[in-house]
Parts: structure tokens; sequence; C-alpha cells
């Protein structure tokens, strides 16, 4: 049941290629980038290292129409951290030009270098049409280029490799709106044989910590938990049932449905403090990874709870103060973990 | 999470075949991948997104077929854009984005503009001038 998916393609410079299954797709290319380059390393690993977890309710972003609440850092920022703690050497480029940022990436697949490109999903046409909305922030890798197009891996969402038209390729690149991508491509250039993983999981940790607990505005992190359950609670009586329900949904959108791995990545966080408890060898790391997964079953609580309040519309026992009062309960137990991860990183040694 | 309880509910709609990958504990408490065929909440939270689309997009065909609106509404809620998004990726600025959803000054339009609209869209310039009869399946 649990046997790891792997496919395997051979590159245009003969090398091979070992595509895997991941959980979300910046942390999944990521890795598979890295491992590409000879730097074995999981896709927990590089989102614990490049401090991807965080939590932000953002009221002044607006997706069709309602607030932003994300679980995660800014897109592309674990790669940046990641490649920059682990050593790793990257280019990485956005393109005023569309024939110019489709001939790199032709030119370099070509020398058999994997490329990954951010794209637009609603005109990646081998996903299924329910995933395909107007959002640019997707990323997968190129392969090689063959009579369909392109031969990609896409860890997040797909089990296997697949193809991607040319046609597809250049508009999801190089579509236009919020957060366009430009035509972004970036892969490693080198990794440095001498990398400190201790030192770069140490790193991202107390840079966590500091995410979560310390940014002094109080949307971010554990206190923008708090704001946004406070305003939970209210919504009924603020913007009427239906309206609250559809903002709630909103929420749910963001922690479940955009390839988090279930519970907002609070499981992916769970599974690094596990592979680095491993890796000290620290009791403390792996009772943090413990409760980062009772954290974690509780956000799917309140992904369950929601669930309920919005299909039975009012009909239903759960209330918003219910999901308000678990979105707390997080927020209290998350905190006092971040607390004690920041002691029990500046207690290790690299 | 531990892997019995990550979910895999039929969902063949939504999901279409596609497993997402989930970490769960397996049974000595280790982090393991396990792809899960789908979530019956995932699904919901989904459609309701999904279903938004839908309406704008029938909407603005019964408007266009109405009269109200011109082609170009239908075809710009199909591709789930504003008139700023179209008017960038046609080259047209916003505003004359959307004095052209009025029905009597899209039908004055030049073929070039026509063109620009249709490549934005990604259809011929003769599906542009008309919308579908009916209702568009799912």
């Amino acid at each position: 049941m649990t046997t790891e998916l792997i496919t395997k393609e051979t590159l245009a410079n003969g090398r091979t290629y070992i595509h895997r299954t991941s959980a979300h797709c910046e942390t999944g290319v990521t890795s598979a980038l890295f491992r590409d380059k000879g730097l074995d390393i999981s896709e927990p690993m590089i989102f614990g290292i490049g401090s991807g977890i965080f939590f932000g309710h953002l009221p002044f972003i607006k997706q069709t129409g309602l607030p932003v609440s994300t679980f995660r850092s800014i897109p592309g920022l674990v790669f940046k951290k990641a490649a920059k703690r682990l050593g790793v050497k990257v280019f990485r480029k956005r393109f005023r030009n569309q024939q110019k940022g489709m001939d790199e990436l032709r030119r370099v697949i070509r020398t058999g270098q994997i490329v990954a490109v951010t794209t637009n999903i609603y005109w990646l046409s081998f996903f299924p049409r329910r995933y395909r909305f107007n959002f640019s922030g997707h990323n997968f890798i190129v392969l090689y280029e063959n009579e369909n197009g392109f031969r990609i891996s896409d860890p997040a969402l797909l089990e296997y490799t697949t193809d991607c038209s040319t046609h597809d390729m250049e508009r999801a690149r190089f579509a236009r709106g919020p957060m366009e991508a430009r035509g972004l491509m970036y892969y490693p250039l080198s990794v440095n044989p001498d990398h400190d993983i201790r030192k770069a999981c140490i790193t991202g940790m107390k840079d966590s910590c500091k995410q979560m607990l310390k940014i002094p505005i109080p949307l971010f992190g554990v206190k923008g938990m708090r704001y946004l359950a406070k305003k939970v609670i209210k919504w009924p009586d603020k913007l009427g049932y239906v309206e609250a329900c559809r903002q709630l949904a909103h929420i749910l959108r963001l922690q479940e449905e955009m390839g988090t791995g279930g519970a907002g990545f609070r499981f992916m966080y769970a599974a690094f403090l596990q592979e680095a408890a491993e890796l000290f060898g620290s009791e403390e790391l792996a009772e943090l990874s413990q409760e980062m997964t009772a954290i974690g079953d509780i956000w799917r609580e309140f992904a369950v709870v929601s669930a309920r309040i919005i299909k039975q519309r009012g009909q239903s026992e759960e209330t918003f103060a219910k999901v308000g009062g678990l979105m707390l309960i997080c927020a209290g137990r998350e905190e006092q973990l971040f607390k004690d991860l920041d002691k029990v990183a500046r207690k290790l040694k690299a | 999470m531990k892997i019995n309880e990550v979910p895999q509910d039929d969902v063949p709609d939504y999901s279409e075949g596609i497993k997402k990958g989930n970490y769960a504990l397996d049974d000595k408490g280790k982090y393991v991948m396990v792809p899960s065929k789908g979530w019956v909440v995932d699904e919901m939270i989904n459609r309701m997104a999904y279903d938004e689309y839908k309406v704008k997009e029938e909407e603005a065909r019964k408007a266009v077929l109405a009269g109200q609106k011109s082609p170009l509404a239908y075809y710009m809620e199909l591709r789930q854009m504003t008139p700023e998004i179209l008017g960038k990726t046609a080259g047209i600025a916003a505003f004359r984005v959307k004095r052209h959803l009025r029905p009597e000054i899209f039908a004055r339009l030049k073929p070039s503009v026509l063109g620009a609209y249709a490549n934005a869209l990604a259809i011929t310039t003769e599906e542009l001038i008309t919308v579908p009869k009916n209702p568009r399946e799912r």
C-alpha cells in the first residue's frame, strides 16, 4: 500500500531521471532537481530546510474575490532558501520575450539538464479539468522534447511522467494576470559536495520559529491564526450565512486542496522533524514531530467540521464558533511547539 | 494521520483517477508517502469554486444571447479572465476591453483587434463572433 511509485526516464544526454510522487509542487520539484545533481534529499527535508511552514492571512490579496489565507511561505522562497542553505548554486530567470524563453528552455534540456518551470494551471490540459483554475504558481520539471512537445515530470500531481504540448507550455509559462510567472525557469548549476545538512536543518528550524512567532504584524504566524479564528467566529453575523460559508470554503481550499499533503503542510513538517530527529539522534525533536502530527490532526478536524457546516447550510449542529475554536487551539499549540523548537534548535550541534 | 486514515474516497469526476501524495504514519510511527484516491471534503470545496466559474460562464452566455453583452464577455469568463487579464494577454488596454464587452461596440471591431482577442482566448475568429446555443457540458 505504501510502495513508493517510481518512473524512470532517459534524458537527452543519456542520463536517467527518476520520477517520485510528492505532496507539494515546489518542494517536490526542488527535491527532484537536487537529487538529479546527486544530492539525495527528501521532500520533507527540503520543506524544513527551506522554512516552508508558515501561516498568513492576507485580506488585501484577493483570489476570486476572496481573501487568501496561506499555510506556507511565498512561492519560490523554499527553493531559494533550501538552495542557499545547502550550498547549491542555481540558475533562475524570467523572460520578457516569449520566444527567447522557449528557446532557452529547449537549449538547456537538450544538454540533458532538467529544468523546473512555473506555470498557470488553467492552460495545462494534462490536468483534470476541475483542477484547472487561473492560478500562476504551479511548478513542474521539463525533461526533454518529444514528438508531442515536451516530456515532463509533475511530482505533485501525477504518479507518472507525462507529455505537455508546446501550445500548453507556451500559454502556461507566459499566462498574464496575478502572480504571472513570465516564463520563470530554474535549475541547480552545481551542488557543494561539502554541504552541511545538519547546519542547514538548524538554520531552517530557527528561521521557521522566527516566521511563526516573531513577525510584528498580527496577520502572520501564530498571531495571524488567532486573528483569522476570531474573524471566523464573527462571520455568520457579519457576512450572513451563505457568504460566511463561501469564505470558510476558501480557507479549506488553501488548506487541503492545493497540494498541501493534507492539513495545510503540517504533516509534511512533522515528517521533516522526524527525519531531523534521526539525523541528530534527538529525542526532543522526535517528540516535537509527534506534537506536530497531533496539530495536523486538529487542522484536519477543522476541515471536516467546516465541510459539515458548509454542506448542511445551517442545519448542522456544528457552528462557526466551534471551527474558530479549533483554529485557536491550533494557534495555541503551534505557538508552544515553535517556542520549544527554538530552544531545541539552539542546543543542537551542527 | 495514520496510513489507514488517509482518505480513499471515490470521486472520479474530480480526480479523474489521479492520486495525491499524503504524508502519513505507518504502524511503526514512521512517516511514509501514501497516495490518496481522493477526499469528499476536498471534492466539495473544489466543486464550490468550480461551480462559481460555471455559473458566471452560463450567465455571460445568456446575456450574449439576449443581446446585452458581446461574445467577448462569454469567452472571457470561459477562460476565467477579467478585463485586466484579457487586456494584458491581448495587448489591449483594460478600459477598451470593457467597452468591447458591449455588443454594439464589439460589432464594429476591426479584424486585427478580433484576431488579437481570438489569439488571447485560444479560439478562432469565427468562434469569437458567436456563442454556443446550448450550455457547455459540465
